[in-house]
């Protein structure tokens, strides 16, 4: 079976110098958990375009309302329903930006030329004459406030009661479980309704409506991870060592939580979204002239038929908002969870 | 042996899951031995047997049902400031069993080195810590250049040695290894347990080595212990154990090691344990006898006048 | 004696993240009829990577085989379709795994597990497979079999359950058993049955078995032939009493010598210095070089080829070179060729 094509000089079976250190050398690059995390990320096309659409949204969100010559809340009736005018794209016909609408008998028209108007309105205008611009921008603005500042308080809440809960253990857990369990027992909708009844509806009791029982899910996942966790060795050593209660959950739980907190929190993001906007649907939500994302399609909706883009611009915004944070949470999920590591 | 001063000295310890409930576990069944200074004692016995229990009772990770642990005289159980929480926590230390858990990930190898001098306060300055760390991650055969990075991109074997240095960094002087090799490649178990041996004679440590291979437990240990059901059945010398086993079920574990030999692999009698065969009347003591010097084996009277012979 | 599998110039790859791994790097053997081929191997080693590649079950997205082929009854196993394969799982090649915990679905009784391969492969009626599923687990050793039958798997201790393991496995009457560490996650009385009873239906119903372990013990004590895995590679081949008493690759050398015997007295266990090769760049020459206290200039440039020992024995160490340097092996070595000097030592 042995067989040499070529022949080997003799020098060749000197002993060879092995330097020792060197076998315990590790070739890899060193890699901490995020950067390992970025880079599963990467591979995520999906995730990636999200990621740029949210930015570009985030951006427009801060700085649509000023791009703008218009303000968001200027009643102006002799503009009202002004279909969406855009300078140079005004001239392509197939885009629906030359000011013009088609009405129910089939005549086209332009109101913009009818009532001798100079303005572009991008997106046009509402029933008040307010631009239509201005108002989706500052909408998606509101919109994404109530979301993040939901979902924040959603994660202070249900990290800091699901560590506790999991965490300490017996008699503790007990009665926080039973809480939630409470909690989680009563339909949303009408903790939410007498929310609103009792405070008066705006940004904060928003926020407040969503969150009362939102952190609900997020406790329990964290509870289980901890529950988990605590009983891994590395935590018992850190038990012998003699370090604290505080300790032990700041340096050796959190940090492992990191992940599951991320990307509970960037699924709770949509869906805080969603649920401002079918609370501003049915009417529950913030009150002109605030507008949300929820309000405009609300306004939108009872000029369907007349003035389809009323509707149409707030509701692509919206949808284009969740499927990119869905995506996002998706791929991070993909990335953080420590289960697809190798 | 006689001479030797006891370091640890375990008087009647229990440690029961869900009392009171109709699924109790008594997984720490009464047991007591003494663990004499600079020696290894080796604890073995198969899955569910109480061991690592034990192990975990003795440094306090459970509250002991009943019974006290004795370290230098004073009980380690019970009522205790922080104060002394914290000096128990300074001799006594533990090796873990999985390599791949006993590790946060999301920690460096520097931090987790020296979380027990953090704790502690043992070194005043940064430099000093790293300093520290450096050393003892040259103790266990790593070196400066692991010490920014992660658990994860260790091998088990190397993982295992900075669980050791990890112990080792608050100076104890008893450490209690809970299955330190189990998880690791044949090949690297040796490197593992020479480093064992090796800081067990610089450091004069002493060692409670929690196993089920029972081969690398004789070796390493000075004394074994064979446990079965939350009971402690024989305690003898290494040697003694090996070539005299005198409790049943101790022979049978014996006759169930498969050798690395085939001649003798091929005519291997196993030995079967059926705790029923004892035949124990209900007006007999079950004790834990000295049937010859520091031979010491679970029976009853007439077993005992048995074995002695 | 006839050979019933043959692996010839296997080489597999895994894609991750950080490159391609090479985990089994032109890997030969072959499996006699009737025999016990033992795998030893540290984790990593491609042990366990080589059997699921005879079983088809590695993951299709991110592994390949490069090259090479798997040979039995005729047929190349790496070319033939799924539905081919399944044809063949279960009823020709059958598996057992480690974890006799994970390795059984608990929501179905112990019985209908055990039918199920039979009801499949060998389109028995209902009844006759019930009777041959009893028939089974009385073979592998279970009491009150007929109770038993109707059970699930909660209800069965790890040993137990692991010979509820077997019995399905053996339902069809395989040709090979192979059997991915067995045996680790029990205790070692219930081991030292298995393996007897593992020994006793070999010899019952004529099956070859290709066994996986890491531990030389087990090893001994069922293997008629050995193999030795390190880095992707069989490093050495031969009986299991060329492999204990007659090693030639220092790999083995340090992996018999590491194992302390229960009368090793010496101060210091032989330990092979560093940690298994990482695969995803491989050494130049010889992946067991940087750890070979023997090694040789040439062993940094070459991959040594398999040298012939026997007629039964290969070794791939540049050591057996007719140039190479007479070494001499450690101590348990020696020890062992003394214990058995019927193999004369070059």
């Amino acid at each position: 079976m042995a067989q040499f094509d070529e022949k080997i000089s003799k020098d060749q079976f000197e002993p060879a110098i092995i330097d020792a250190s060197t076998s315990e050398r590790i070739s890899k690059p060193s890699l901490n958990y995020w950067q390992d995390a970025w880079l599963r990320v990467r591979k995520n096309k999906g995730a990636i375009v999200s990621l740029v659409v949210i930015g570009f949204l985030i951006i427009m969100a801060l700085i649509g309302p000023s791009l703008s010559k218009f303000d968001s809340n200027k009643q102006n009736t002799k503009h009202a329903n002004l279909p969406p005018r855009i300078e140079a794209l005004e001239n392509i016909s197939w885009l629906p930006f030359d000011g013009t609408r088609t009405l129910k008998n089939g005549n086209v028209v332009n109101p913009y030329e009818q009532k001798q108007i100079e303005e572009y309105y991008w997106f046009g205008t509402d029933a008040l004459g307010r631009d239509q611009f201005s108002r989706v921008w500052k909408g998606t603005q509101i919109s994404l406030y109530i979301a993040f500042l939901a979902a924040f308080i959603d994660m202070v809440i249900g990290v800091t009661f699901g560590a506790v809960s999991g965490y300490f253990g017996g008699r503790v857990d007990n009665i926080m479980q039973r809480i939630i369990e409470v909690l989680s027992g009563i339909p949303n909708l009408v903790i939410v309704i007498l929310m609103i009844i009792v405070l008066k509806p705006g940004i904060i009791s928003i926020t407040v409506a969503l969150t009362i029982t939102g952190w609900v899910s997020m406790a329990r996942v964290i509870r289980a991870q901890v529950l988990k966790l605590k009983n891994q060795e590395f935590v018992l050593a850190s038990r012998t060592l003699g370090a604290s209660h505080a300790k032990i959950i700041f340096k050796h739980l959190l940090p492992n939580l990191a992940g599951v907190i991320i990307i509970n929190t960037m699924f709770s993001i949509p869906n805080a979204i969603f649920f401002e906007a079918f609370l501003s649907f049915i009417g529950l939500g913030l009150q002109d002239p605030l507008a949300s994302l929820g309000t405009l399609i609300d306004e939108g909706f009872r000029a369907m038929i007349a003035f389809p883009y009323q509707m149409l611009v707030p509701a692509i915004v919206i949808s284009v908002v969740m499927i990119a944070f869905n995506m996002i949470a998706d791929g991070l999920r993909d990335a953080l969870d420590p289960k697809m590591r190798d | 042996m006689e001479t030797k001063k006891k370091l640890l000295e375990i008087r009647n310890l229990k440690q029961y899951f869900n009392i009171g409930k109709p699924n109790e576990v008594r997984a720490v069944d009464g047991i007591s031995f003494d663990i004499y200074e600079g020696e290894t004692l080796g604890l073995v016995g198969e899955s569910g047997c109480g061991k690592s229990t034990t192990g975990r009772t003795i440094i306090r990770l459970y509250d002991a049902t009943d019974g006290e642990v004795l370290y230098d005289g004073v009980n380690v159980h019970g009522k205790k400031s922080k104060e002394e929480l914290k000096s128990f926590n300074h001799k006594m230390q533990m090796i873990f069993q999985d390599p791949y858990a006993s590790l946060n990930p999301r920690m460096k190898v520097s931090d987790v080195i020296a979380e027990g001098m953090d704790i502690h306060g043992l070194a005043k300055t940064k430099e000093e810590r790293m300093n520290k760390v450096y050393e003892l991650l040259e103790t266990v055969g790593l070196n400066k250049e692991h010490a920014n990075r992660y658990p994860h991109e260790f091998s088990g074997g190397q993982r295992q040695r900075i669980g050791i240095a990890r112990a080792l960094a608050v100076d104890p002087d008893f450490i209690i290894a809970d299955e330190p090799i189990s998880a690791l490649d044949v090949s690297i178990q040796a490197q593992v347990v020479n480093l064992m041996k090796k800081l067990q004679k610089e450091k004069g440590l002493t060692y409670l080595f929690i196993a089920h291979d029972l081969s690398m437990v004789k070796y390493i240990s000075d004394r074994i212990g064979v446990m079965y059901f939350g009971k402690l059945v024989e305690l003898a010398p290494a040697e003694e154990l090996y070539n005299n086993p005198k409790h049943p079920y101790t022979q049978s574990l014996l006759s169930a090691i498969p050798l690395p030999d085939p001649i003798s692999e091929r005519s291997r009698k196993r030995k079967t344990y059926d705790p029923k065969m004892h035949n124990y009347q209900a007006d007999e003591t079950v004790e834990l006898r000295e049937v010859s010097p520091g031979h010491f084996v679970l029976c009853s009277e007439k077993e005992f006048a048995q074995y002695k012979k | 004696m006839s050979k019933i599998l043959e692996v010839n110039n296997l080489n597999i790859s895994f894609h991750t993240f950080a490159g391609e791994v090479k985990a089994i790097r032109g890997v030969n053997f072959h499996l006699n009829k009737g025999e016990t081929l033992a795998i030893v191997g540290e984790s990593g080693s491609g042990k366990s990577v080589t059997t699921k590649a005879i079983m088809r079950l590695l993951p299709e997205s991110n592994s390949e085989i490069k090259e090479g082929e798997i040979l039995f009854d005729g047929k190349d196993l790496t070319k033939l379709t799924d539905k081919q394969m399944q044809g063949i799982r279960g009823k020709e090649i059958s598996m057992i795994f480690q974890d006799p915990m994970t390795s059984l679905n608990p929501t179905m009784t112990v019985g209908k597990q055990i039918m199920e391969p039979i009801i499949k492969h060998q389109n028995m009626s209902k009844s006759a497979a019930k009777q041959r599923a009893i028939e089974l687990l009385k073979l592998v050793g279970i009491p009150m079999a007929e109770e038993r039958f109707k059970q699930y798997p909660h209800q069965f201790s790890g040993g137990m359950r692991q010979r509820v393991v077997i019995a399905i496995a053996l339902a069809c009457n395989p040709q090979i058993l192979i059997a991915d560490e067995p045996t680790t996650a029990l205790d070692v009385t219930i081991q030292a049955q298995i393996l007897e009873l593992m020994k006793d239906l070999q010899k019952k119903i004529d099956t070859s078995i290709i066994f996986i372990t890491h531990d030389l013990g087990v090893v001994a004590n069922v293997a008629d032939r050995v193999a030795v895995m390190y880095g992707g590679r069989i490093i050495e081949i031969g009986t299991v009493d060329e492999i204990f008493y007659n090693p030639q690759h220092p790999y083995t050398w340090g992996l018999i010598s590491s194992m302390p015997d229960l009368d090793t007295a010496e101060d210091e266990l032989y330990a092979i210095p560093g940690s298994p090769p990482d695969l995803l760049n491989p050494p130049k020459g010889d992946a067991f070089a940087p750890r070979n206290e023997y090694a040789m200039k040439i062993d940094l440039e070459q991959e040594p080829p398999m040298f012939k020992v026997s007629d039964t024995h290969y070794a791939a160490t540049w050591l057996l070179h007719p140039d190479a340097p007479k070494v001499e092996p450690p101590a348990a070595v020696i020890k062992r060729r003394e214990m058995y000097p019927g193999f004369n030592n070059k």
